[in-house]
């Protein structure tokens, strides 16, 4: 990792290529230090954070209860499965020029964008999850005459939940790309915006610090989701 | 039991599901057609209209059956769209596996190119690949060779990472013993890494069609010649959703039908595997 940063501002130093082309990593921090002063750079900041946690929260209130029904319903899931199987199969952002001709190039599409590319792991997770809880368990419970509340709020509930959280940490991933796209393809406001901005004015600084940007908000959130899910799994005996 | 109640019972997976399906189709084609505004008329008055949605809006089956039908069998343009896009996809895909595959492989089998790949791997993966598009766009144009390494990008992660836990999780007895039995590594890695590897790289393949689909369509953003994302592109800004919904389709196509080409493969190379 060091070794990188030292060859690239090697290159970038030495005049080798075009600083234009690699820019070097003084160069990023300096670009970096600039933004933070300009006021627009945390508009931009806080439209992309808006997008990406509207749609994505809205991914996991509709994924979750969604995922979990269509796991214990039967019926349900001849209804649903058929669409949700075809929009796994649709690579979500070609959807965007329509997204675009619906809602506008506001925050709205990017926020319908990063909901329909979370929503869809998440939801096949879940549903995953419930398939996988342990027969056994049930057929133990029942025979105790458990009820169905029951059965499900004490088996399969927590067992669904690490599921729930491999799903949550692609979907987050999924979503972050929703916004990038989203802002790429058409915007008025958003990093993905200032990255299009930038690489089109050969800012190459300043592509490089959006990118890192991406590439940090990404880490904090799967941190994140790291660690609530280590809170949830806290009663689990370790296996070892 | 009636044998009605029965035949139901055994096939109500297909039967609810397509029941649901055409019920969508026609929901959808009434709202173009204005079939909905007519039928509420009595009901809600003037408002009802609000139902009546323009083709710009949402098009109709059947209108994007007849623009599917014109662009692939009258005017034929989709053929080379179709084709320029595939060239671009095709390479960036093949580069992928041929440099993820193995730095993967090799990254799991050397402990110390691990831990130097490692973190790039992790913080590639946490990142949008396509926030670098920019970059790619300044360092080599917007020619097919952008398009070939936005999809690389995207195609070669999930191909490496498969890779890398695919040897990882190689029974370590199995190791051990051709060890014991003065195996040389070339010959661990032929007859234990690779076979018990395939499953995984297999399922990165699969990962890597569908991550390579979005290149397709993102890589076509900034001004392609021709090729199917640019086709959509320029179909959605010109409000003309029907071709929209054919390109959409056409790429969900194309993915669907290689992946289940790569399930085939797996089927066929997993048949000697004895089930666990």
């Amino acid at each position: 990792m060091v070794i990188l940063l030292l060859v690239w501002e090697a290159i970038g130093a030495s005049g080798l290529v075009d600083p234009l082309f690699i820019s070097s990593p003084t160069g990023v921090a300096r670009a970096a230090w600039q933004l933070s002063q300009r006021r627009d750079f945390w508009t931009d900041l806080q439209v992309s954070a808006t997008e990406f946690m509207l749609g994505y929260g809205a991914a996991l209130a509709v994924a979750i209860p969604l995922g979990l029904a269509l796991g214990l319903s039967k019926r349900l899931q001849y209804l649903i499965g058929p669409f949700v199987d075809t929009l796994n199969a649709v690579p979500r952002v070609t959807l965007l020029p329509l997204i675009i001709i619906w809602c506008g190039i506001g925050i709205w599409s990017k926020v319908v964008v990063v909901f329909l590319g979370a929503v869809i792991p998440i939801l096949i997770n879940a549903q995953s999850g419930v398939k996988a809880s342990e027969a056994r368990f049930i057929r133990v419970a029942r025979s105790f005459s458990a009820s169905r509340f029951k059965i499900f709020s004490s088996i399969i509930l927590p067992g669904v939940v690490p599921f729930i959280f491999t799903g949550a940490k692609y979907g987050a991933g999924r979503a972050l790309l929703g916004v990038v796209v989203g802002e790429l393809y058409a915007s008025t406001a958003g990093l993905g915006h200032l990255i299009a901005d930038a690489g089109n004015t050969f800012q190459t600084d300043v592509v490089f610090v959006g990118a890192l940007l991406f590439m940090a908000a990404g880490l904090i959130v799967v941190a994140l989701l790291d660690v609530f899910e280590q809170r949830f799994e806290r009663w689990r005996p370790s296996p070892r | 039991m009636p044998a009605a109640v029965r035949a139901y019972l055994a096939h109500e997976r297909v039967i609810l599901g397509t029941l649901m399906v055409l019920l969508l189709l026609i929901a959808w084609e009434g709202l173009e057609r204005g079939w909905w505004a007519d039928a509420l008329r009595p009901l809600l008055g003037d408002s009802a209209q609000r139902l009546r949605l323009k083709p710009i809006f949402i098009s109709s089956p059947t209108l994007i059956a007849a623009a599917a039908f014109r662009m692939f069998f009258v005017t034929g343009e989709i053929w080379r769209d179709l084709a320029w896009s595939s060239a671009g996809y095709l390479l960036g895909l093949v580069l992928a596996v041929a440099i993820g595959i193995p730095l993967g492989l090799a990254g799991g089998w050397y402990r110390r190119l691990s831990y130097a790949v490692q973190p790039f791997l992790a913080a590639l993966n946490a990142t949008p690949q396509v926030a670098f598009l920019p970059l790619i766009i300044i360092w080599v144009g917007t020619g097919l060779s952008e398009r070939v390494l936005i999809i690389f990008l995207l195609a070669v992660l999930p191909l490496a990472i498969n890779a890398h836990a695919a040897v990882r999780t190689t029974d370590p007895r199995l190791i051990k013993v051709a060890g014991s039995f003065g195996a040389s590594e070339w010959q661990l890695f032929r007859t234990i890494i690779l076979p018990s590897s395939v499953p995984f790289l297999l399922a990165g393949l699969r990962l890597a069609i569908g991550r390579g689909m979005i290149g397709v369509v993102v890589g076509e953003i900034y001004g392609s010649a021709a090729g199917l994302g640019a086709m959509i592109n320029q179909a959605g800004a010109r409000f003309q959703t029907d071709r929209v919904f054919v390109g959409v389709l056409t790429i969900v196509a194309a993915g669907v039908i290689l992946v289940e080409v790569v399930q085939r493969i797996e089927r066929r190379v997993e048949i000697w595997r004895t089930p666990a």
